[in-house]
């Protein structure tokens, strides 16, 4: 029998809440972390996921606990989704010894494994075979699990995101990659790249999988979408592909010059047009009292996380030039002078 | 001779070991399944184990990439890589991935996965198929280098790098699969995993080398022996680590040290020993170091021309001779 705990998020009305929730969870963060930058008190580079929340929303929420997740450059989202805690993320942004790796991955690199979450990599694409291989692994070790790896449009331009679906089609590993199509590779528009929205999933579709295109405005929509093709993948152990089109609200990192190559306010207009977090209060619905309270309910979590994450202690030096091989191996070499 | 195998066959019986004695050791690669591998390294292995010994597409990156997720979810994968050459289609997922993740993870997790890869010049196969590319791994925090000379190396250093908690880079010899004999011994020789082996003992020149050089260094070494000029062949069998105290003890007994590898010289991994040994081993040494590498070439197709880039035991012979002399 199943553990109800770790059945996944369903179709009931408060099933539908807690996608939204979910989505507004990561807003929050994004938004704090943003926060924290332009008040000079977090350093780095950090790459928001702003207006992209209901791909990792409504994807992961067909998750069960112990299924497996890799990520992006662009992870917060997905982490958080995935059952991270806004405190060891923020800890980990602040370079702190309570974050998920203690100071040494930031804001690019979140792991935690507990969670099933096996890490963003801020190699475009280079997670997607981690997945596919943990996927692979798990199931010979008899567990009952799929993994779902993100990427983005740019990574779909990486030759080894191409290697791996020719991989997952060769060996079978039960593997839903999400593409999540935000209409830019940094810089360069994805309809230069691999035209309309749609076209990603049909060069998916000719490695001899299912491959479907969703729009990512509606965390419904990619909830069901992506509750059906995990069904289908966690059945068959075969892998398939759903592309998410969403919208990149923020420039591609904190620090880009985004005027450069976008119209000034662009994200703001995807905001009145996209915003899955508006599309969901109109679609639950909610009203706007329930939706403020929401809202302010979940700044107010998102706000004592970041207090919580400022009490934590700096990262200890030493840790600066440990922890790179096993345990066993560091103290071999400090005997003998490596 | 009774017990003798090749060290080809030294790499197939350490797989075979491993894959009897732990359920989590999976084989990967191309040509490895059906073919039994292009050096026969696996061969019989995918009948024997089956489903743990397995063809991959020709995709290096995904392979590897594959390996590390595997590693992480609990399996301790075996990845071959056909020729060294072709190691350069799946760097990002080596460097980036298998040798961060610990350290990116704050050790949440492992990859315990070993790259097989033979490099070596000397068998006709041309640039794209020869070079020796150790260094760059050497480089690379968080990975371990092994790089085996002997027939017992090829299977106790490939048994410890499975069973190791590191990503390891395994540089075996292609040269030497068929032509290198030898027993493999009830137990590895070294005092700890990862320690040199003096592969000769002597008090007049130390030779720091690994690979199919320790077999020219040796060769070498008995042709000097006519001369007066004893010398000491230290085997590294690791690029990284590499045994600091065996280096120190030789140079202490001969004060004289020349490195010896068929990698390139410029930005070699001898410089980086011969850096440390200037440093920490200045007041034992009575000449300068000299170093003995490949030129800043690639390994050319005919064997006249790839003698002039390969060290071979003349150019041993002549360099020890040039630094016993001071």
């Amino acid at each position: 029998m199943t553990n109800p705990s770790e059945m996944p998020v369903g179709d009931t009305p408060s099933d539908r809440l807690k996608l939204y929730e979910t989505m507004v969870r990561i807003r929050e963060l994004e938004t704090g972390i943003e926060s924290l930058h332009y008040g000079g008190r977090m350093h780095g580079s950090f790459h928001s996921s702003m207006g992209q929340e209901a791909a990792a929303a409504g994807v992961i929420g067909c998750l069960r606990p112990t299924d497996l997740v890799t990520s992006t450059h662009r992870g917060h989202g997905h982490a958080i989704a995935k059952g991270m805690r806004p405190t060891t993320i923020i800890a980990e942004l602040l370079g702190l010894q309570q974050g998920s790796s203690g100071g040494k991955g930031g804001s690019m690199h979140l792991h935690d494994v507990a969670c099933g979450f096996l890490g963003e990599n801020a190699i475009v694409a280079g997670g997607v075979p981690w997945a596919a291989g943990a996927a692979w692994a798990s199931r010979r070790l008899g567990k009952d699990l799929v993994a779902v790896s993100f990427v983005g449009d740019g990574g779909v331009a990486q030759g080894v995101l191409a290697e791996t679906l020719r991989m997952a089609r060769t060996w079978g590993t039960p593997l839903l990659v999400a593409c999540e199509n935000n209409h830019l590779a940094h810089s360069m528009p994805v309809e230069r790249t691999f035209g309309e929205p749609g076209s990603i999933a049909g060069w998916a579709a000719g490695f001899g999988m299912r491959a479907e295109y969703v729009a990512g405005d509606d965390v419904f929509a990619v909830h069901r979408m992506a509750a059906e093709m995990i069904d289908e993948v966690r059945a068959t152990g075969r892998a398939a592909f759903v592309e998410i089109e969403a919208w990149r609200v923020r420039a591609h990192s904190l620090n880009d010059p985004d005027y450069r190559y976008l119209a000034k306010d662009l994200g703001k207009s995807y905001l009145q047009t996209h915003d899955p977090i508006a599309n969901a209060e109109r679609d639950l619905p909610l009203t706007e009292a329930d939706a403020t309270a929401i809202r302010e309910r979940i700044a107010r979590e998102i706000a004592e996380a970041i207090d919580a994450a400022f009490e934590g202690q700096a990262a200890p030096v030493r840790s600066a030039t440990t922890g790179v091989y096993s345990e066993a191996f560091e103290q071999e070499g400090r005997l003998r002078g490596w | 001779m009774a017990g003798e195998l090749k060290y080809a066959e030294a790499i197939r019986r350490a797989l075979a070991d491993e894959l009897a004695t732990d359920p989590a050791v999976v084989v990967m690669g191309q040509e490895i399944e059906a073919l039994g591998g292009v050096f026969t390294a696996t061969q019989g292995l995918a009948e024997r184990f089956e489903g743990r010994v397995l063809d991959t597409p020709l995709a290096e990156s995904a392979t590897v990439g594959w390996a590390i997720g595997a590693a992480m979810a609990g399996l301790r994968p075996v990845v071959e890589i056909m020729f060294m050459d072709f190691i350069t289609t799946a760097m990002d997922q080596i460097v980036n991935g298998a040798a961060k993740l610990r350290y990116m993870s704050g050790g949440q997790v492992a990859v315990p996965i070993v790259i097989r890869t033979p490099s070596d010049a000397g068998t006709g196969h041309g640039p794209q198929h020869s070079q020796h590319l150790e260094t760059w791994f050497a480089h690379v925090p968080g990975l371990v280098v092994a790089m085996p000379s002997t027939v017992a190396d090829a299977y106790w250093m490939l048994r410890h790098s499975i069973q190791d908690d590191n990503p390891v880079v395994f540089v075996e010899s292609k040269y030497l699969y068929f032509r290198e004999s030898g027993e493999i011994g009830a137990t590895g020789a070294a005092d700890h995993p990862y320690a040199a082996r003096i592969a000769r003992s002597g008090r007049s020149v130390t030779i720091v080398t690994a690979g199919r050089m320790v077999a020219e260094s040796l060769a070498a070494a008995e042709s000097l022996a006519t001369e007066g000029i004893d010398c000491e062949v230290v085997d590294l069998r690791f690029i990284w680590p590499y045994d600091r105290e065996a280096l120190t003890e030789s140079v202490e007994r001969t004060n004289r040290l020349i490195v010896v590898h068929e990698a390139v010289g410029d930005f070699g991994w001898g410089g980086e020993v011969c850096s440390w040994a200037a440093s920490e081993l200045f007041y034992s040494l009575d000449a300068p170091i000299r170093r003995l590498a490949a030129p800043r070439a690639p390994i050319p197709f005919a064997s006249h021309l790839e003698s002039v880039i390969v060290p071979d035991r003349s150019a041993i012979e002549s360099a020890v001779r040039d630094l016993a002399r001071h």
